[in-house]
């Protein structure tokens, strides 16, 4: 596994957020002894057994995505993406279902611990590499990322709140509830999930991300795996992709 | 050794068909959950212009202490503090197997955006609302049914407010967004 190198800025910022934020001197002290020992390594090598035991490894995979092992890294950066033999545009998650089910084996679920950690695996073989979506590489994509940005900015649920309502440019920075609010793209949120999160001593992935912003600001959760949520993580990885932001898997987040 | 033959080439028949109606199924070898239901019903409804009821805004102590008990929490489970007369830390919903289940009764979680007195980690997203009464009613920069309509349905004056819609969601009735009002405009220590 290649190891991270969490971006400065990052640190920086919760290395010198004050007394109202919500991480206090104790937390930065843990996040600062995390960052060397991020405690999510141990799934993302778990992930990679699991890869090599269930489906044949790195191997297995490129064969199955019809690219060359060299060329596994940057294609991995590239999803979201259109599979056409599975007819939709999908997360790496429902890739890895796919070949389960082509071999024979009982696939995980998408809300699995399992699932995770092999997501997380597989999405750290792209670590260092930038995110390479091609919004125009066909008209599916195209379409997911249409949907993504339609489902960022829709208002719903019981405070009448859409995702661009807390993550809109004009508001980041500005503190809802002693938290600051993350611009999503220089956060490179989109390339730092899988992350192990401090506050659910577990492994996360972006989707499930999404799910907490949901549950928290009352819109319905909608499930991963939807068109919506791979749409959404279409969307919010561009975000990242326009800021530059290296993959880097996994995370460490408050 | 024919037969051998026939066997092996047979198998790698079976083997390459069976690959084939695989190939065919991945399509549905992965879960992709629809979403779009949920999301329909989910929906904000178009913003709505509100009257303040009669005897709305009032100097009622336990109007103004509901409303300052909404302001400052987000829900009854996360509530400290036992909520004042005639609001519940619970509501009970039927769900769809017809059986009636209790679930935590949301508040307005007003303070993650708004400063005001007493505040403790108060946002910045929204106005400082300390002093308003001095500050926005005595100067008749505002009225109540400015506040009253602001808090019910802040889009009127501001379609992309970032501020949270609260009477036209239902989340709350319109007593309670009187209590919020009545809260917000009280003079206070
Ligand atoms: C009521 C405000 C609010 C709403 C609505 C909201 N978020 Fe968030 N979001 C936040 C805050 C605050 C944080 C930072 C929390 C923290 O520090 O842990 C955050 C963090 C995130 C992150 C993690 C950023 C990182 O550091 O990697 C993602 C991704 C995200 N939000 C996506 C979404 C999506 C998608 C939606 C809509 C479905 C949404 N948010 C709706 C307030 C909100
Ligand atoms: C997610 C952020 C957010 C939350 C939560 C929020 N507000 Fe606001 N509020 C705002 C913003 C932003 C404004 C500025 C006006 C606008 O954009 O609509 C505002 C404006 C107001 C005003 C008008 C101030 C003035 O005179 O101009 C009042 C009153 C108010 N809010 C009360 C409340 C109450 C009561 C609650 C809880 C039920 C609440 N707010 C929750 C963001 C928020």
């Amino acid at each position: 596994m290649k190891r991270v190198i969490l971006p400065v800025v990052l640190l920086l910022t919760m290395a010198t957020a004050g007394e109202q934020f919500a991480m206090s001197d104790a937390d930065r002290a843990m996040y600062k002894e995390m960052l060397e020992n991020n405690p999510a390594d141990i799934y993302v090598e778990e992930g990679g057994e699991l890869l090599e035991e269930q489906l044949g490894g790195e191997a297995a995979l490129a064969k199955f995505l019809g690219v060359s092992e060299k060329e596994l890294p940057k294609y991995i950066a590239g999803f979201p993406r259109y599979i056409k033999k599975l007819g939709n545009v999908v997360g790496i998650d429902q890739v890895l279902q796919a070949m389960q089910v082509e071999q024979g084996k009982e696939k995980y679920k998408l809300k699995s611990e399992k699932m995770f950690s092999m997501l997380a695996y597989v999405k750290s073989l792209a670590n260092d590499e930038q995110i390479a979506i091609d919004i125009n590489a066909d008209k599916y994509i195209k379409a997911s990322y249409d949907l993504g940005k339609k489902t960022f900015e829709t208002a719903r649920g019981g405070r009448g709140l859409s995702c661009l309502s807390c993550h809109s440019k004009d508001i980041v920075g500005m503190v809802l509830r002693t938290q600051p609010l993350p611009d999503l793209g220089e956060a490179g949120a989109g390339a730092t999930w899988p992350a192990y999160r401090m506050t659910k001593s577990s492994l996360r992935t972006l989707q499930r991300r999404f799910q907490g912003c949901m549950k928290n600001a009352l819109l319905k959760v909608i499930p991963i795996g939807s068109k919506e949520m791979v749409g959404l993580e279409v969307y919010v990885s561009t975000l990242a992709q326009d800021k530059k932001q290296p993959i880097a898997i996994p995370g460490l987040k408050r | 050794m024919q037969r051998k033959i026939k066997l092996l080439t047979f198998a790698a028949m079976l083997v390459s068909t069976s690959s084939l109606v695989n190939a065919a199924d991945l399509t549905k070898a992965y879960e992709m959950p629809n979403a779009s239901k949920l999301i329909e019903k989910d929906l904000l409804a178009p913003a709505k212009t509100y009257t303040m009821p009669k005897g709305c805004i009032s100097s009622d102590a336990t109007s103004i202490a509901r409303g300052e008990f909404i302001f400052h929490n987000l829900n009854g489970k996360k509530a400290k503090q036992t909520p004042p007369k005639g609001l519940a830390r619970f509501i009970e919903v039927k769900g769809k197997d017809g059986k009636v289940k209790k679930k935590p009764k949301q508040y307005g979680n007003c303070v993650a955006c708004h400063n005001i007195e007493g505040a403790k980690g108060g946002g910045n997203i929204g106005p400082d609302l300390t002093g308003y009464k001095a500050m926005f009613i005595d100067t008749k920069v505002r009225d109540n049914q400015f506040v009253y309509q602001k808090i019910a349905d802040p889009r009127v004056d501001n379609p992309k407010t970032h501020m949270t819609v609260n009477l036209t969601t239902k989340l709350f009735n319109e007593q309670e967004i009187c209590d919020l009002a009545s809260y917000v405009v009280s003079v206070k220590k």
